[in-house]
């Protein structure tokens, strides 16, 4: 139990030293600790409090489309850090780097999103 | 604005002729009214504007209250359910406020409105408000418990000290979930421009049942004053949300416009 301790501060204090803002939950339901890239079409951007949702149409090698729901700040947050509701359009072709659930539904928390355009938009305000 | 000048700007306004001692002569009360007036909030500290809290700084403290042994073991066991993933969220998921003193640390502005005799705050996170009186009152006898408890206010030179008190159990007192205050939780606040744009608030949070001594912490906000607030409706498309035993989910359902 002390290293599971140990390990949730230690992620605690990588949260705070990245400026991972906590506010209106934990992100206990995330693996904060792995990051996985998502290449895709974009299927919807919900600006929308208290958190932004980002879906995500993933086709696999085998053609098996998989549809992923990401959570990320609040449009306040982003709308103050260069985001705006277009900056993720259906149809457009994304690289999504996430943190996923740890129930390992389709789903996560977005970090950042390279777009088409190849510039890269940060969810917590910076690399 | 002085008493002085008031009665100066008015006479030069009114061509009205006061005499030297009809100016000693100003009663208290009108002295009284003189201090509620917007005029005289014009002379304050320019505290009023949007702030956001700042990450890192050198005038964030980071201290931990020191807890009596009940509240210590209390928090202890939410801290060991945690860890074991009994306990994965607090109410917040479900769009419950934190209430005092987290409310003034969540990662959004703030803005600071001057009326006579009334400071508001504007808490963006959660569409919230606090409301701190400065005209002399004091606290209710029995106040009702609340998130955001009941604030009165006053100036100590360049310093605003704010007292809050009336605070429900519902909440916490830190950003752990387990680590609770009693109803005799006390929230003094000394806010103060450490420089034109950052304000620095020193939160002192008093609980004789809870603390064993009081628990100092500080936090700097930048000001934004190309800012606007926006809204914050947290129900608006909540799909975290967590049990009355504290399990943590989200709804991963697609719903097209």
């Amino acid at each position: 139990m002390l290293e599971s301790i140990t390990r949730m501060l230690l992620v605690a204090g990588f949260l705070s030293a990245s400026g991972l803002a906590l506010s209106h939950h934990s992100f206990s339901v995330f693996d904060m600790e792995t990051q996985k890239t998502l290449s895709g079409k974009i299927v919807g951007f919900e600006w929308t409090n208290p958190h932004t949702w980002t879906w995500v149409d993933v086709t696999a090698s085998d053609g098996v489309v998989t549809r992923w729901g990401l959570e990320g700040m609040s449009p306040n947050y982003l709308g103050r850090r260069g985001w705006t509701k277009n900056t993720l359009k259906p149809g457009d072709s994304v690289e999504l780097v996430i943190s996923p659930l740890r129930s390992g539904e389709p789903g996560g928390t977005l970090l950042r999103a390279i777009l088409a355009d190849g510039s890269t938009q940060y969810m917590f305000g910076g690399p | 604005m002085s008493i002085r000048n008031a009665l100066l700007s008015c006479l030069s306004g009114s061509l009205i002729i006061f005499s030297a001692a009809s100016v000693e002569a100003a009663s208290s009360s009108e002295q009284a009214s003189e201090k509620n007036s917007y005029a005289s909030i014009a002379e304050l500290p320019a505290l009023a504007g949007l702030w956001e809290i700042s990450r890192g700084g050198a005038f964030n403290t980071n201290t931990q209250p020191r807890l009596t042994p009940p509240y210590a073991a209390m928090a202890g066991e939410y801290a060991a359910a945690q860890a074991r993933g009994e306990i994965q969220d607090s109410p917040a998921a479900n769009c419950v406020p934190p209430g005092m003193p987290i409310n003034m640390r969540e990662p959004y502005p703030m803005e600071l409105l001057f009326n006579p005799g009334k400071i508001t705050i504007i808490l963006e996170a959660y569409s919230q408000w606090r409301q701190i009186f400065t005209d002399g009152r004091g606290h209710p006898e029995d106040p009702d418990l609340t998130f955001n408890g009941h604030s009165i206010g006053h100036w100590e030179g360049d310093t605003l000290v704010v007292d809050t008190v009336g605070f429900t159990r519902a909440t916490a007192m830190a950003r752990s979930f387990g680590v609770r205050h009693s109803e005799q939780m006390r929230i003094v606040e000394r806010m103060r421009l450490q420089e034109p744009d950052l304000l620095v608030i020193e939160t002192t949070v008093h609980d004789p049942e809870a603390l064993i001594e009081p628990w100092v912490s500080s936090v700097a906000y930048n000001r934004h004053a190309d800012w606007n607030l926006a809204e914050y409706v947290c129900q608006q498309n909540n799909r975290n949300f967590t049990t009355e035993d504290g399990k943590a989910g989200i709804n991963l359902e697609y719903t097209a416009d």
